[in-house]
């Protein structure tokens, strides 16, 4: 007769390959549509010339933004010495990997021609574009996350040297600044440099975009180390830890929050032909995202300030702020093609097509799908050695028998 | 060198979109692509009604954002002057259209042969065609232009791409108007040399006093306004239809 321990493991399994199959038929959906998409065009979208940026750009600045905000965790672990973060260190990398490969899988379906988009900027660039330049930051990223994962991998399994472990020390470290400033801040600066549009021709949207990126990245690694504390074999963060992360994701919200109501303020009280045609798209037919996006975050904020402690309250708080983060993402990119480029022209209101819904689901599931596959092949749970290990890493006393596995996990 | 510009007499514009109608025939461009595009629009209230007629090709800007943001400079300038699309090498990611203030760019939604207004190979449609071959193409739209060589001139070539005025490149070549200045019946258009002197643009714009779209952008375009430009409480009239309804 079967343990409750078995029974509750066996449940575990089958939950587990039941998401495996409802992931699978997702992708499946999506590859459907991209198929369609890439064989009739993208007159299946629901773009057209007034609005040539929809749906796939507002999934590849979200992804980029949680990539370069996942890197949060090195930062916590590596620069302010917190040992209790280290267990999420592996999988934070891996976030940070997986959201940059979506964003790049949202360009390429969003991209009339695939071939030639990744010969940039190998074989064609342009200086003087910042989507050229955000081009080479990602490769540059992926090499930064991949050569981090590589060193942590080391470190879990109990096979790092000295060398490796300083090498996987400052790559963490590096991959903080180089997110934030080189990354996705140009990703703000993208929309910034755009004269034409105005609600985007903004100074402050590049840091704009990098608080943003802070917060959607520490939401995304609340969410995942509750669920692994749930599902998973053993405890990755503990109740103090997953508070502390609240405490975090508070401040960077509410730097968020600030530079939004300033961005509202600023557009009302100015009162001009975009600030007007963008007030009548987000209190009209994008009320929806409006209000996702705003009472997302009052909420959320007020939850982190007095309940975060409560697990159950932070996991809230973290699915309002990603709708938040999304929400803001949507009306930013479809609302800067509000003011018509001509006086006499109207607003055309785009919404997404069934395709680019299919899609967008799609990538996100395809994610969610290789972390789910992959976080059981490539180690993620420390040994009792990489314990010791992360440690060292961190400074503490040197135990003899360098590499030599002393505890057993 | 020449630098090739345009003047546009809207006080002699009557709105017959011949022009545009010639731009569609020379450059074979696709359903809801005009290049050139002839706004038709209405200010004031009635009794006291102006109504206008904006044409609007692509400005060839000599500071022209798109071909800054272009990140493979398929969207390039020629020492002419012309901002060209080079469609082998666009990766259709619509940063020149996101960048663009005069909204004169048209993506390629569809592959050319379903984005024609009439499929001459249908058979259904046999009653309409009566079995006739498909219309003409321009065959100097085929062949590449420019001192680089490049697949530059006219619509039609592959889906995912960007597209837009080339002040008719291929007719520039021949030393002929582009396509809607030779077309028009009562000389809205004067297309020329800017840095000669003695060009009938150049004594145009020396002669009358000239405007530019949105001048405060800097993007310096080379198309030059003749008339009252449109005021800010303009309402569209017959807008064209964009092939995507």
């Amino acid at each position: 007769m079967a343990t409750p321990e078995a029974k509750r493991r066996n449940t575990a399994e089958y939950a587990y390959f039941g998401a495996l199959a409802v992931l699978t038929a997702v992708v499946g959906l999506a590859v459907y549509a991209w198929f369609k998409q890439t064989t009739v065009g993208h007159v299946l979208t629901g773009l057209d010339d007034a609005t040539p940026w929809g749906l796939y750009i507002v999934g590849f600045v979200f992804f980029v933004g949680a990539s370069a905000g996942s890197t949060v965790i090195g930062l916590m672990i590596h620069a302010f010495g917190r040992e209790d973060y280290a267990k999420l260190g592996t999988r934070a990398i891996f976030v940070g990997f997986l959201s940059l490969a979506a964003a790049m899988t949202n360009i390429a379906v969003d991209v009339g021609s695939i071939p030639r988009m990744i010969q940039l900027p190998w074989v064609y660039h342009n200086p003087t574009s910042m989507f050229f330049y955000t081009s080479i930051t990602y490769y540059i990223f992926a090499g930064i996350l991949l050569g981090e994962l590589y060193y942590a991998v080391k470190l879990t399994k109990g096979t790092a040297s000295g060398r490796d472990r300083k090498i996987a020390k400052w790559l963490s470290i590096a991959a903080v600044p180089f997110a934030l400033a080189i990354l996705h801040a140009p990703h703000g600066a993208l929309f910034a440099v755009v004269k034409a549009r105005e609600f985007w021709n903004n100074p402050l949207l590049p840091p704009h975009f990098a608080v943003v990126a802070l917060v959607s990245g520490t939401a995304i690694m609340i969410l995942l180390a509750v669920a692994t504390n749930k599902w998973g074999k053993t405890e990755i963060a503990s109740p103090k830890t997953l508070s502390h992360m609240g405490g975090l994701l508070a401040f960077f919200l509410v730097v968020a929050a600030f530079m939004d109501l300033f961005d509202f303020l600023v557009f009302t009280y100015s009162d001009n032909p975009t600030g007007a045609s963008a007030w009548d798209v987000i209190w009209g037919p994008q009320l929806g995202f409006s209000i996702v996006h705003v009472a997302g975050y009052v909420l959320a904020i007020g939850i982190l300030l007095f309940k975060r402690s409560d697990v159950r309250w932070l996991t809230a708080a973290s699915l309002l702020v990603i709708a938040g983060v999304a929400a803001y993402r949507y009306n930013l990119v479809t609302i800067g093609f509000a003011q018509p480029l001509l006086p006499f022209q109207e607003h055309v209101q785009y919404w997404p097509s069934r395709y680019e819904i299919s899609m967008a689901l799609g990538i996100v599931a395809l994610i969610v799908l290789s972390y789910l596959i992959l976080v059981r092949v490539i180690p993620m749970e420390e040994t009792g050695k990489a314990r010791w290990d992360a440690g060292k890493l961190l400074g503490r006393e040197e135990k003899p028998g360098a590499g030599e596995p002393e505890l057993q996990a | 060198m020449p630098r090739y510009g345009m003047v546009i007499d809207l006080d002699r514009c009557m709105g017959c979109r011949a022009c545009m109608e010639a731009c569609k025939i020379e450059n074979a461009t696709t359903e809801g692509h005009f290049w050139m595009n002839v706004f038709r629009y209405e200010e004031g209230e009635y009794p006291d009604v102006h109504v206008g007629f904006l044409p609007r090709p692509c400005q060839h800007c000599e500071n022209a954002p798109c071909v800054k943001v272009c990140p493979v400079q398929a969207r390039h300038q020629q020492d002419d002057g012309l901002v060209l699309t080079d469609f082998k090498r666009c990766i259709g990611c619509r940063y020149c259209e996101v960048a663009c203030p005069y909204g004169v760019n048209y993506f390629a939604f569809a592959e050319p042969e379903d984005s024609y207004y009439l499929d001459w190979s249908d058979p259904a449609l046999e009653s309409v065609t009566g079995g006739a071959q498909p219309p003409y193409r321009n065959p100097d739209l085929d062949v590449r232009h420019g001192p680089d060589g490049r697949l530059v001139a006219g619509d039609g070539h592959y889906g995912g791409v960007m597209t837009k005025c080339t002040f008719c490149v291929q007719r520039l070549e021949k030393d002929l108007d582009p396509a809607c200045v030779a077309n028009c019946p009562v000389d809205v258009f004067t297309f020329g040399d800017l840095d000669d002197p003695e060009s009938e643009v150049s004594r145009k714009l020396a002669s009358t006093r000239t405007f530019r779209l949105k001048e405060e952008l800097n993007t310096r375009p080379k198309v030059f306004y003749v008339g009252t430009p449109p005021g800010e409480d303009t309402r569209e009239l017959e807008p064209v239809s964009k092939g995507r309804e």
